[in-house]
């Protein structure tokens, strides 16, 4: 089956005078997705999730949505994204359902249906407690929840989540993960998640696009990426560093730790080693 | 239709009525001190013309206060792009910039004509005469409007709260203090009267002081207030335009 394509990007780039943010990506998302970019801090993950939501401009390049300019049909696109940015930007003054309310105007959510889909929206997201409380009073968590249901309420094509779990911790990440998923599989939304955690990119994403210095430098399902590493890998703790040496199986793994005379550890290949094996360093270094 | 403009309105009234108390109450204050240092203390031994000072400082504080109201407008909008990232929203929803101007410019004029009602309420503790004509609150609603786009050309150009405090500093309170508010503005030296002559706060004060003195209004400044109006207002759409998160 010939799914849409969402979002297309050619030779996206961003500079910042002499500073290249994102150096000439090529995107193509399609309806259902759901897509990692993947890349240590500064990789240019928040620049492109910036131009591709109309927050700052291309240096260079293109991006339609539907086959349509973005440039030229910024009403038609901006209302088919949603965005979730890194930083809760919500009105901490304001209740969940006013931010709820306040979003439903800007998006032209129809008058006679606003007040049901903000109720539906705050259920699905497991908010209904919270419907009229302040923000300020809120977790980070709940927060969170509630950017990303706001982001949904006017039911947009394409999700964009930017670093989606970034300074929660490892419960409420867990909480999040599942309330997105359920998004992507209940309501059939192309998402693009940034994400500078391997096992949020592993957990969720479909497929992933490593990022680093502004260009997408692999692409691929985790697995297949993983896979062309060798499965496992054995890390030899020597006095200069870790060495790292991948096997097909666990037992050529086991044979090589037994002639080891150093520390040493098998485990599985994560996306991590991708990285590490295209750039020379670890995401989180 | 419009429903960039519903929406700022809505979010500025909402967050207006929780904090309204105490944004009264800060707007409050000091007209209130310059009526009793100024108006009484200093003003009853002094004349303007025909004019007791105290009437000729009453419109000049009217121009003052609702002007330092809409500006403080600036202030907020910064906050929500600089810390809360709140005015993120408006970048990367499907509406067109000159609503969110015009929404965050009616909430200003709305400050405006707020604090202006505060100082009608002290007038009569006072016991000043003013009159009131419908070329006032045409000139205020003008004067209301041109300071608050200038708020949000502002709050677009600046890059943190420094930036902020400097416009402030060289710009509003200057203007305050030449363009006529506090004493005529033909007493002051000429290469000043002229400078002050390009400043709108300079007519807004002599119309807002005319209808409200009961003196004879030029209304060639309503149509000098009309051109800064459009001009500020296409400026505020501008640099929203080219504003980047």
């Amino acid at each position: 089956m010939v799914k849409d394509i969402v979002l297309k990007t050619t030779n996206l780039r961003k500079s910042y005078g002499k500073t290249t943010a994102v150096d000439g990506i090529d995107l193509s998302f399609h309806t259902g997705e759901f897509v990692g970019l993947l890349g240590p801090n500064g990789a240019g993950k928040t620049t492109t999730i910036k131009m591709l939501s109309g927050l700052t401009k291309p240096t260079d390049g293109s991006i339609t949505y539907f086959g349509l300019d973005f440039h030229s049909n910024q009403r038609f696109a901006k209302g088919v994204i949603g965005c979730v940015p890194q930083i809760n930007n919500l009105d901490r003054d304001l209740t969940a359902y006013e931010n709820m309310y306040h979003h439903a105007l800007l998006y032209n959510v129809k008058d006679d249906s606003t007040n049901e889909k903000i109720m539906i929206a705050l259920e699905f997201a497991d908010l209904i407690n919270y419907t009229h409380r302040q923000v300020k009073t809120f977790s980070g968590g709940t927060m969170r929840r509630l950017v990303i249901a706001r982001a949904l309420l006017h039911e947009p094509k394409l999700l964009f989540l930017d670093e989606p779990t970034v300074g929660l911790d490892p419960q409420i990440r867990r909480d999040i993960w599942d309330y997105i998923l359920k998004v992507n599989q209940v309501k059939n939304t192309t998402i693009l998640l940034t994400t500078h955690y391997i096992e949020e990119a592993e957990r969720l994403c479909k497929r992933v696009l490593i990022i680093n210095k502004g260009r997408i430098i692999a692409e691929g399902v985790p697995d297949t990426l993983k896979k062309d590493m060798g499965r496992y890998v054995l890390e030899v703790f020597k006095q200069e560093g870790i060495e790292e040496r991948f096997f097909e199986t666990r037992n050529e793994a086991l044979a090589s730790l037994k002639e080891c005379q150093e520390t040493c550890k098998i485990r599985e290949v994560t996306l991590e080693d991708v990285f590490l094996k295209l750039t020379g360093r670890r995401i989180d270094a | 239709m419009l429903n960039g403009l519903k929406a700022v309105l809505y979010r500025e009234y909402t967050v207006f009525r929780k904090r309204a108390v105490k944004q009264i109450i800060s707007s409050s204050v000091p007209p209130l001190l310059f009526l009793i240092a100024f108006g009484w203390g200093l003003g009853r031994q002094v004349n303007v013309g025909d004019l007791p000072y105290i009437s000729f400082l009453v419109p000049g504080l009217i121009a003052m206060n609702s002007l330092n109201q809409c500006f403080a407008i600036s202030a907020e909008i910064n906050i929500a792009r600089f810390y809360f990232h709140t005015f993120d929203e408006y970048l990367i929803a499907p509406v067109s910039e000159y609503e969110v101007v015009l929404g965050l410019t009616i909430f200003g004029m709305f400050r405006g004509f707020l604090s202006t009602l505060i100082i009608f309420i002290y007038t009569l503790l006072f016991g000043v005469q003013l009159i009131l004509n419908p070329v006032f609150f045409i000139a205020l609603a003008m004067h209301a409007f041109i300071f608050s786009a200038l708020a949000v050309t502002t709050s677009m150009l600046v890059q943190d709260h420094s930036g902020q405090n400097l416009v402030t500093s060289f710009v509003i309170t200057p203007m305050i203090f030449l363009c006529g508010t506090f004493f005529p503005v033909d007493k002051l030296p000429t290469a000043f009267k002229y400078l002050v002559l390009a400043l709108p706060l300079t007519y807004s004060t002599k119309v807002i002081r005319a209808t409200l003195t009961g003196g004879a209004v030029q209304y060639g400044y309503i149509y000098v207030l009309l051109i800064y109006c459009i001009i500020f207002f296409i400026t505020a759409i501008w640099t929203l335009k080219r504003v980047e998160a």
